[in-house]
């Protein structure tokens, strides 16, 4: 009886952790690109070291380095880590962590693209705001990618530089592609 | 004739002032290349400069962000980013917390399981690694 007792527990346990498993997926080299246009001036930078970690339950983050940011120009770069942006010194890290609304409907085990919702926190310059953004999971082969383009406010996160509104656009356009493993 | 010196003078001076406005607005700024091997570098441990980072984060972002640091530590893996360019991570004390560098130019490094190698690079901050990018292998 104590056996029969003892088993069925044992069962119960194996079968909880297989609900509850997760898979983590994870890259610390993902892509983070901004982009901002005016008449003036089209402005650009690539972060090629990105931490990401996403579950096949949904639950998912990034987080980045500011001086992590190559732009083309070293004087915009200059400008962008400064006081009257970024102030990266100070501010060095930004972060989003979150949940993918509709990670159900994605089937790890079949090759697709399939359109996803993700909505959580993103933090930029120290200041945490809510964010949501439409996006792609990519299955193919196996291997996992996500990828998602959204707009933010550079005012939400208290960035007042003099060239906003002229030569830098009031809306950053931030794409992400994260490839998994 | 010394009307005419002084005017070719002004002249040269306008080219000159011109010139310099090139170099340094439109030049410079997109073909600068930061001299990582001759400038001077913080010469740290990879184990030693996870641990300033974990043991106070705002101390070692003030020592270490934006300069040059040379580290020497145990190869962990070699990768590639999703360009393509080669990326290193040496070995701390800590197994959840590494030096991670992304090296400029595209050559794989040949790693021995266990190898000791010394890296220069630009720190760019600590996530759950100490983060190292624009780096070279100056000791393979």
């Amino acid at each position: 009886m104590i056996k029969k007792i003892f088993l069925i527990g044992l069962l119960l346990v194996i079968v909880n952790i297989g609900l509850f498993a997760q898979k983590v997926y994870s890259t610390k080299v993902g892509q983070i690109k901004f982009f901002s246009t005016t008449a003036t001036e089209d402005i650009d930078a690539v972060n090629n070291q990105v931490d990401s970690k996403m579950t096949d339950k949904g639950q998912v983050m990034f987080a980045l380095l500011i001086k992590g940011f190559v732009f083309e120009n070293e004087m915009m770069q200059e400008h962008f880590n400064g006081k009257d942006y970024m102030q990266s010194d100070k501010f060095p890290k930004a972060e989003f962590k979150g949940v993918i609304t509709n990670m159900t409907t994605v089937n790890f085990a079949k090759d697709g693209a399939y359109p996803i919702m993700a909505t959580g926190d993103l933090m930029i310059r120290g200041i945490s705001k809510k964010q949501s953004a439409a996006g792609l999971i990519i299955i193919e082969k196996g291997k996992i990618k996500s990828k998602s383009t959204f707009k933010i406010k550079l005012k939400d996160y208290g960035i007042t530089g003099k060239d906003i509104g002229s030569v830098i656009s009031n809306d950053i356009k931030i794409t992400v592609e994260a490839k998994y493993e | 004739m010394n009307k005419k010196n002084l005017i070719v003078a002004v002249l040269l001076l306008v080219v000159l002032g011109f010139a310099g406005v090139w170099y340094f607005i439109f030049y410079r700024p997109t073909h600068h290349v930061r001299d990582i091997a001759g400038e001077s570098a913080i010469v740290v441990s990879a184990k030693d400069i996870v641990k300033e980072f974990q043991t106070n984060e705002s101390q070692a972002n003030t020592k270490y962000l934006n300069k040059v640091a040379e580290i020497t530590g145990e190869v962990v893996e070699a990768k590639k980013d999703q360009t393509g360019k080669p990326t290193v991570t040496l070995k701390s004390d800590d197994a959840f917390s590494n030096v991670f560098v992304t090296l400029r130019g595209d050559k794989q490094l040949e790693v021995k399981g266990g190898s000791t190698i010394t890296i220069r690079g630009v720190v760019t901050g600590f996530l759950s690694d100490v983060v190292i990018n624009d780096g070279i292998v100056t000791k393979e």
